[in-house]
């Protein structure tokens, strides 16, 4: 699992390094527009002057550079791309420094998109979208927290099931009306 | 121009004289142009002109690969002969472009040059609908029947010929300016510069060296300032601004406003025992606030005029009424604490418009926190640093402590080509600056470090690559892709923490400086601005002045007879200033060589029966052609001053009784091709009164 989970939240340097040349045949020169669809603005204008990977809080803890995915999708690579992006917290710091107005982490969330749509889904992410189908919230409700609260005298998280179950079907409703379950890959079990 | 020729034999109607109702139908000629493929790639042409034969008034048409070459020049003029035309129509580029190329072939063959419309079928048609070809076809011949139409109803009008003063006004005493003024009266015409500091010189009086040769910068600016004081043919108004200016080209009236220096310039000598005895110190603006001055002061010691200066915010007397030290200490009694402004009105045939730039100022809460901490500068205020006269002598120190900076970083696109503050473009200058500190810096003192935090390096002048290559190559200045994304300044030593991406390292460094220089960019100046306005001159986004055309008319303006040089037009270097300054005194010397001026006819004009002397176009009109006048029946008339009207219509649109026309564009020639648009026709001008009652 570790080992998996590893892919996905890891920059692009080890991937390239991978692949000592980069064949002209993976290179989809459409990503750029693809990535506009999905509401990643101006990606071509990217000076690549690296003050959003400077700003950027995550790339202080791993080997995370916005700038070289910002890279990446100007020059078509979409494969490197693909795989990783789910680390952004999207605390939209390197779009309030960006000097050439694009916003890098609505490229991520552009990616996520269009990763999902092409299947690739992390484990953790398909995990926290079964629990959201399931409970109603993407952590896993865990009995042994309300067993404590109620030890403190507080009511367990969700004390009215009644609610609960209501804004469970809402969200189960509206999920399968998007496909989001089918995009996701949740098994069908899991509803209720 | 000279008057039009009698008209060609075959020419036998003359119908410009008819009024509306009797009309009697002018024949039209109209010349479709392919421009190669430029409109006939996406229009076809043909279609247009077999549409345009088969048009009322219409009695040829014909297409042609490119209308303004001799062929087919000749072919209107040959038209114009066999078919006894009397309005002409070219459907083919912007007026702008073409239009006295036209107006000049069809005078050629007899016409009056005003009985040309020109339809602008390549901007406004091909180049704005290039996918939709059909749709761009028929628009084309939407727009040659309008055209057609208006053109049947111009009227023959005469250019004017005007006198032009053989004297120009130069605005901004800068590099720039001081090399028009010099040019221009070297050719013999009378220059008045005006300078709104107490001194000329402008910016680069205050830069140390210049790049890339290393030249100082006032050892080759200073001969040139003296010649101009000296110069017989210059009126120099120092400490002066411009007011007001009125008139046209080779007839500008101006009004400039000399600000009280409190000094009298003809007996001071400016020996200085008057700011000796001054007891006010102020931070001199001329040093960024390094340096100080007196309150009585010449901004440094190369000024021109020398002559010195009372600054009235910090002036003891102004204040309190008492002190005078300076007027006790003054051999010559210069000093006049009772000193007024003083209007000085000149008549000039030209302007040259040579206002310069500021630097950028970085943001107040800004990353780079120019305003927090003392060690970070501008590439200004270092100049002033490293400079010679500057305040510590040319002794480069951080500015907290006084010591000498061992690491120093110079920070690029500071208020460059940055889109969030809306400085989109490259400042031109800034990459080859902080290159040529970096060298001085290190030819001072070799054992400093230096980093330049760069996103692209922009060493595109005569000699500009080989400095870039020398400072990395023999001074081993580091270059670090990236823009840096943190500074954090160290409460105790005050050295600053940059921290940025090594983009072509691909790694995030962390490195302390002693000194941070910001490479800020260059912005229009507050002169600009108001001249600007003065003058009504038009910019470009990002606020410098528009030139005429951006490759071809490079120092004219939209105005003629006013010309721009140096960076009011645009961020630039010295070099180019001093070229565009030679370019823009070429230019105004034309028309002062010529001795005259040709005006364009196309003015309005008030039907005295109809103006009621309201007022409001004398009100709107930005150039002050309107007046009021009494009229011998009695009551008031509003006339218009002919040589100050530019046509612009505002006039004419916003009048009320309808009493002012503009020529060429009167409400019958502009109603015939809105009702031509909409496929009505227009007879007897009945269309037109239901338009009006349909529109007020």
């Amino acid at each position: 699992m570790a080992e998996v989970e590893k892919v996905f939240i890891s920059g692009l340097h080890e991937e390239l390094a991978e692949d000592r040349v980069i064949n002209e045949k993976d290179l989809d020169p459409e990503f750029a527009k693809e990535i506009r669809k999905y509401g990643g603005k101006n990606v071509m204008t990217c000076l690549q002057c690296g003050n959003c990977t400077g700003v950027c809080p995550i790339s202080l803890k791993i080997d995370y550079k916005t700038r070289n995915i910002i890279k990446c999708c100007q020059f078509g690579l979409k494969k490197y791309t693909l795989g990783t992006r789910w680390v952004c917290a999207t605390c939209y710091r390197c779009y309030e420094h960006c000097p050439a107005d694009l916003n890098p982490a609505e490229v991520m969330i552009a990616l996520r998109h269009i990763a999902v749509r092409e299947g690739i889904v992390p484990p953790f992410v398909k995990i926290a979208a079964t629990n959201l189908v399931k409970y109603g919230q993407s952590v896993k409700p865990d009995p042994e927290i309300d067993k404590i609260r109620v030890e403190l005298g507080l009511k367990p998280v969700h004390a009215d099931q009644e609610r609960l179950t209501a804004v469970v079907r809402e969200i189960q409703t509206l999920v399968h009306a998007t496909k989001y379950d089918k995009l996701i890959g949740i098994q069908e079990e899991v509803k209720l | 121009m000279t008057e039009p020729a009698p008209q060609d034999k075959t020419v036998t109607k003359d119908t410009s004289a008819e009024p509306d109702g009797g009309r009697k139908a002018p024949r039209v000629g109209v010349f479709v142009c392919d421009c190669g493929s430029n409109i006939a790639g996406v229009v076809d042409c043909g279609k247009v002109r077999e549409a345009a034969e088969k048009l009322g008034d219409v009695v040829v048409a014909k297409e042609n690969k490119y209308t303004c070459s001799d062929v087919g020049q000749a072919e209107i003029i040959k038209a114009i002969k066999e078919h006894g035309i009397e309005r002409v129509v070219v459907a083919a580029c912007s007026p702008r472009l073409h239009e006295p190329t036209f107006r000049n072939c069809i005078q050629q063959a007899g016409l009056n040059p005003y009985l040309l419309h020109m339809v602008n079928i390549r901007e406004q048609c091909s180049w704005v609908h290039g996918h939709e070809k059909a749709k761009a076809t028929k628009k084309a011949l939407e727009l040659v029947k309008m055209g057609v139409s208006k053109a049947a109803r111009l009227e023959p009008l005469e250019a004017r010929e005007v006198p032009v003063e053989p004297s120009s006004l130069v605005v901004g005493g800068g590099v720039a300016g001081i090399q028009a003024a010099l040019d221009l009266a070297n050719m013999g015409f009378k220059v008045y510069m005006v300078e709104k500091e107490p001194s000329i010189g402008g910016k680069m009086a205050m830069l140390d060296k210049t790049f890339p040769t290393g030249d100082c910068a006032i050892c080759i600016l200073a001969p040139k300032m003296v010649e101009l004081s000296r110069h017989p043919n210059i009126t120099l108004l120092s400490y002066s601004e411009v007011e007001e200016v009125k008139g046209y080209i080779g007839n500008f009236e101006v009004k400039v406003r000399k600000k009280a220096r409190y000094v009298h310039e003809e007996l001071c000598v400016g020996c200085g025992v008057c700011a000796d005895a001054c007891p006010v110190k102020v931070d001199n603006e001329f040093d960024l606030g390094f340096g100080q001055r007196k309150a009585i002061y010449v901004p440094f010691p190369q000024a021109v005029p020398l002559r010195y200066t009372i600054d009235k915010e910090h002036c003891i007397h102004f204040k309190s009424g008492k002190c005078l030290l300076c007027a006790k200490a003054c051999a010559n009694n210069a000093i006049d604490h009772k000193m007024k402004d003083e209007i000085v009105n000149l008549k000039v045939g030209t302007i040259i418009v040579a206002t310069g730039y500021e630097t950028y100022v970085p943001l107040r809460k800004g990353v780079y926190k120019y305003w927090e901490c003392d060690n970070v500068i501008t590439g200004l205020e270092l100049e002033r640093l490293l400079n010679a006269s500057g305040p510590t002598g040319g002794h480069l120190v951080r500015p907290s402590d006084g010591k000498r900076p061992e690491k120093i970083a110079f920070i690029q696109c500071v208020g460059s080509r940055n889109k969030k503050i809306d400085r989109n473009y490259c400042s031109r200058v800034c990459c080859m600056y902080a290159i040529k500190n970096a060298q001085i810096i290190m030819e001072h003192e070799p054992n400093t470090e230096i980093s330049v935090y760069y996103n692209d390096i922009r060493a595109f002048g005569k000699g500009f690559e080989e400095l870039y290559h020398r400072v990395r190559e023999e001074y081993a200045v580091e270059f670090i892709r990236g823009r840096p994304a943190k500074l954090k300044e160290d409460p105790t030593t005050k050295r600053i923490t940059i921290r940025a991406e090594e983009t072509l390292l691909n790694m995030i460094t962390e490195r302390e400086f002693d000194l941070v220089v910001l490479s800020t960019g260059l912005i229009p100046s507050e002169g600009s601005k108001s001249i600007g306005k003065t003058l009504g001159l038009t910019t470009t986004p990002d606020g410098f002045f528009a030139e005429a055309h951006p490759k071809l008319r490079p120092v004219e303006t939209a105005l003629d007879g006013v010309y721009v040089a140096g960076c009011a037009q645009g961020p630039k270097d010295i070099p180019d200033s001093v070229a565009q300054a030679k370019a823009a005194a070429s230019s105004a010397a034309a028309p002062m060589f010529a001795k005259k001026v040709t005006i364009e006819p196309l003015t309005a004009s008030v039907d005295e029966d109809l103006c009621v002397g309201c007022g409001l176009c004398v009100e709107l009109c930005p150039y002050g052609a309107p007046e009021l006048v009494t009229v011998e029946k009695g009551g008031t008339k509003a006339r218009i001053i002919e040589a100050l009207c530019h046509g612009c219509g505002t006039c004419a649109a916003s009048c009320p009784q309808k009493a002012i026309t503009c020529k060429q564009f009167t409400d019958e020639q502009i109603y015939s091709e809105i009702f031509a648009a909409l496929g009505a026709e227009d007879k007897k001008g009945e269309g037109r009164k239901k338009a009006e009652a349909g529109v007020s």
